[in-house]
């Protein structure tokens, strides 16, 4: 099975951990696997975006347009660049943190608002989940990473569930952080638990 | 054998580990830095690795390593090997002894902000073999193939990945244990090949070049490095995909079958050596095809050749590239553009043009029509970046000489220092090369401009490029004001260590270069160190200077944030004072800072970027942001 996945956000959120994560996963189940994260230039708060490919024996780093399987977006945004990419009927993970950049602080600069990004991604004929950051459950001392929170809700309810079990990522979180997993494992825990089925949550419509 | 998760950057190290190499020198440049950089790391038994000065240095190493018997990596980015082209050339014509290996990496797309060249025209032009893979595995068999192939015909090889290669991640199966290098080094006395005193040795080594790169193609052709799988039948279309692009061949022939695209009619041609051009691939495929599909990425090197073979060999076909054109019988076949990268679509839709196969409007085509509503996000320094004090400090002392900032020349340099061409500090002007910021500078100068003229650079590239221009401006006293803004490290890149970097970061047997004590014995009077978390400081020292004539330095010296964050320097914290802050927001207007938010109508600081560098207490009116201790 070929599976597409396009991750976009800031620098600091954590997006490609999460392809590291879903690479090493698939490497440990030798499934073929290609990631490229690409930095660009960017320091904290710039733009980053990273693409990983599963399933060929031989291929090309980059993502076609309009053939992401799933594309996870974590900065409101940033999300818009990735819209052509989705393929129709793909999975849409739009986690709505935003990162404004100075002149947007400043007022001096539009910043989109989120219904024009949710109705972008549906123009695309993708499969919209949004989760707005206080959906993140909350522990006793401080809000879940939401980078291992999306991955959870991913995998369970993406075509990636396909290729991994919860077991095969919660493996790849162990290896990655040998001391200190348990923070991300419940966090990735949590996204696996969490009511977002995405074929489900999205048929409704409505963001979760 | 041992499978591994592993970059093309890593690729090519682990490559040349396996085919023994001694010798690593390089510079850092994305996207090839993380070759050089896996290396230091891994510190192998037995092998020389160095961050050089720059990469002529670099390759001047290799080099004489090289000549001494030993076998020797150089790696750099493609505008490192316009700095190493003097000796490129002039090696090129020498020849080598030890297998001389350049890993080159391209960024094909721009992801870098650099020039987009394509770096196998120097090897078109010094007559150097290049070999260049699709792959992350292929580029870990190449490179050991290039050694092989380097020290065979004892001639420099380039090894050439471009950024979606050498930053990718992919499993590989790698030699468990690499050899350690036992070869001594030995003395060879040669001027017929070291030197070029003469026209005859010169000459000579010409003609010693061209057979040299004539014996590569023919090695690679024994090795069937390239690899030719030609239709059942003759006629059909000839594909010939380099580099990159044949990685997506197979995909884009599935996507295309659909919609009647017959892979018996097709023959492949896929080209791991492009220099020498793979004239005996493009000969049978000219013989056996209708049409010939060229997919290469950025400049038509191998095209051209094929258009030459073309000729030769009375081609009545078609060939579908970049150097067709409207007036091609049937149709248009230049049908790619020399600039950007090449992915599926460019593969897909140039086979489905040459194949006269229809394509759906919205095939690879995504939806774009909200992307002007993504917010800009201009590239700018991180929080507690000294270079924020330096950029506002250059623009106080502007505004101290009752100037505009749009009076005042402020060159600029590569690396981190150019992002005070953007918003808020938007200082600096210009961007040429490693070291061009004092060069031009003077050139200002001397064009008559009557205003001061700053030359901003950055440590490392200061020592890269920039010594030279500031002799010059020495020995010709031109009046210009030089900031060198040295935090350490070479920071842009992913902080590699440069000669002002600190020992104790350095290999133990290093010596630390002292910009400070550099400067005064170049004979600069004129000499200021500031630390650039000072404003005050700061703007005076760069006020009085620009006043000044002839050559004046200043050194704004703070170690690179990010790295004295790491080691848990920060020893103050950043408190608002909410009676006093009236939410003007001159504070994130002057700094940019991403540290400072406006949260529910409060002017809040982001604890896990602050680190207290103080700029924004200075950049306050009300003095409503206070340094206390944590």
């Amino acid at each position: 099975m070929n599976f597409n996945l396009y991750l976009v956000g800031v620098g600091g959120q954590g997006i490609l951990t999460i392809g590291e994560l879903l690479s090493s996963a698939a490497f440990h189940k030798e499934i073929p696997v290609n990631f490229f994260p690409s930095r660009g230039m960017a320091q904290r708060g710039g733009h980053v975006r990273a693409q990983l490919r599963l399933g060929r024996g031989r291929m090309g780093p980059n993502i076609a347009e309009r053939s992401a399987d799933l594309v996870i977006a974590m900065e409101l945004s940033e999300a818009i660049k990735a819209v052509r990419y989705i393929r129709p009927g793909g999975d849409f993970l739009l986690y709505e943190e935003t990162w404004l950049p100075t002149a947007a602080l400043l007022g001096k600069a539009p910043y989109p608002q989120a219904g024009k990004v949710r109705e972008a991604v549906r123009a695309a004929g993708a499969r919209l989940v949004s989760i707005l950051p206080e959906d993140l459950p909350q522990t006793d001392l401080h809000r879940l990473a939401p980078n291992l929170f999306l991955l959870g809700a991913a995998v369970r309810g993406s075509g990636l569930g396909q290729l991994f079990s919860s077991e095969d990522l919660q493996m790849a979180i162990r290896e990655r952080w040998p001391k200190g997993a348990e923070g991300n494992l419940r966090a990735f825990q949590a996204g696996w638990e969490a009511p977002l089925h995405l074929p489900t949550a999205l048929s409704a419509g409505a963001s979760v | 054998m041992a499978r591994k998760l592993i970059t093309g950057n890593e690729a090519v190290a682990l490559g040349a580990l396996a085919a023994g190499v001694k010798v690593v020198s390089g510079y850092p440049g994305t996207p090839s830095t993380g070759a050089l950089a896996s290396l230091l790391a891994d510190k192998p038994d037995g092998v020389y690795v160095e961050w050089s000065t720059n990469e002529k240095v670099a390759f001047e190493i290799a080099t004489g390593a090289s000549w001494a018997g030993q076998r020797a990596l150089c790696t750099m980015k493609m505008s490192g090997l316009n700095v190493a082209a003097d000796s490129l050339l002039a090696v090129a014509y020498s020849g080598c002894e030890g297998a001389l290996v350049v890993y080159v990496a391209d960024d094909p797309g721009v992801s870098a902000g650099c020039v987009e060249q394509d770096s196998r025209q120097y090897a078109e032009m010094a007559n150097l073999p290049v070999l260049e893979p699709a792959t992350v595995a292929e580029a870990y068999e190449l490179t050991q193939a290039a050694f092989e192939l380097s020290e065979a015909v004892k001639t420099p090889v380039f090894v050439r990945l471009v950024t979606a290669l050498a930053n990718s991640y992919a499993p590989v199966e790698v030699m468990d244990v690499f050899p350690v290098p036992e070869r001594e080094a030995r003395l060879i006395r040669d001027i017929d090949r070291f030197t070029k005193a003469g026209a005859l040795i010169c000459m000579n080594q010409h003609r010693d070049v061209i057979a040299r790169l004539e014996k590569a193609g023919k090695w690679a052709r024994e090795r069937r490095l390239n690899s030719l799988s030609l239709a059942r039948s003759s006629g059909g279309l000839g594909v010939i995909a380099s580099g990159i692009a044949g990685a997506y061949l197979e995909e884009a022939i599935e996507l295309l079958e659909p919609l009647g695209l017959k892979r018996e009619h097709i023959s492949i041609a896929q080209i791991a050596m492009t220099n020498p051009p793979p004239l005996e691939e493009a000969r049978i495929l000219l013989g056996w095809c209708n049409d010939l599909l060229v997919l290469e990425e950025l400049e038509a090197l191998i095209e051209k050749e094929i258009y030459i073979e073309a000729l030769r060999s009375k081609f009545g076909g078609r060939i579908f590239g970049k150097l067709g054109g409207a007036s091609s019988p049937g149709q248009n076949t230049r049908i790619f553009d020399r600039i950007g990268e090449y992915g599926l679509y460019q593969v897909a839709s140039g086979l489905a043009k040459a194949l006269g196969i229809e394509l759906p409007e919205e095939f690879l085509h995504g939806e774009r029509s909200a992307e002007g509503l993504a917010a800009a996000r201009p590239i700018t320094t991180c929080a507690g970046c000294p270079h924020r004090g330096t950029y506002m400090a250059i623009n106080a002392a502007i505004k101290k000489h009752k100037l505009k900032p749009d009076q005042v020349m402020v060159t600029g340099d590569i690396g981190c220092t150019i992002l005070g061409m953007n918003p808020p500090f938007n200082t600096v002007w210009t961007e040429v090369s490693m070291g061009a910021s004092l060069s031009l500078a003077q050139g200002y100068v001397r064009a008559g401009v009557q205003t001061p003229v700053i030359a901003t650079i950055g440590d490392s590239t200061f020592f890269h490029g920039g010594l030279p221009g500031l002799i010059n401006a020495i020995q010709h006293q031109a009046n210009l004001t030089l900031v060198i803004m040295d935090n350490l490290w070479t920071a842009m890149t992913g902080m590699q260590v440069n000669p002002g970097t600190p020992v104790a970061f350095q290999d133990q047997s290093s010596q630390v270069v002292d910009i400070a004590r550099l400067i005064p014995a170049l004979g600069v009077e004129q000499f200021y160190i500031v630390d650039p978390y000072d404003l005050p400081a700061t703007t005076t020292a760069l006020s009085e200077a620009m006043g000044l004539p002839g050559v004046k330095v200043v050194l704004a010296r703070r170690e690179c944030a990010i790295q004295s964050v790491r080691r848990g320097k920060v020893d103050e914290t950043l408190r608002v004072i909410d009676e006093k802050c009236n939410l003007c927001k001159l504070c994130i207007l002057l700094t940019g800072c991403s540290a400072l938010d406006i949260l529910d109508g409060r002017l809040v600081v982001d604890e896990a970027q602050c680190v207290a560098c103080g700029v924004c207490v200075e950049a306050c009116a009300r003095g409503a942001l206070e340094l206390e201790a944590a």
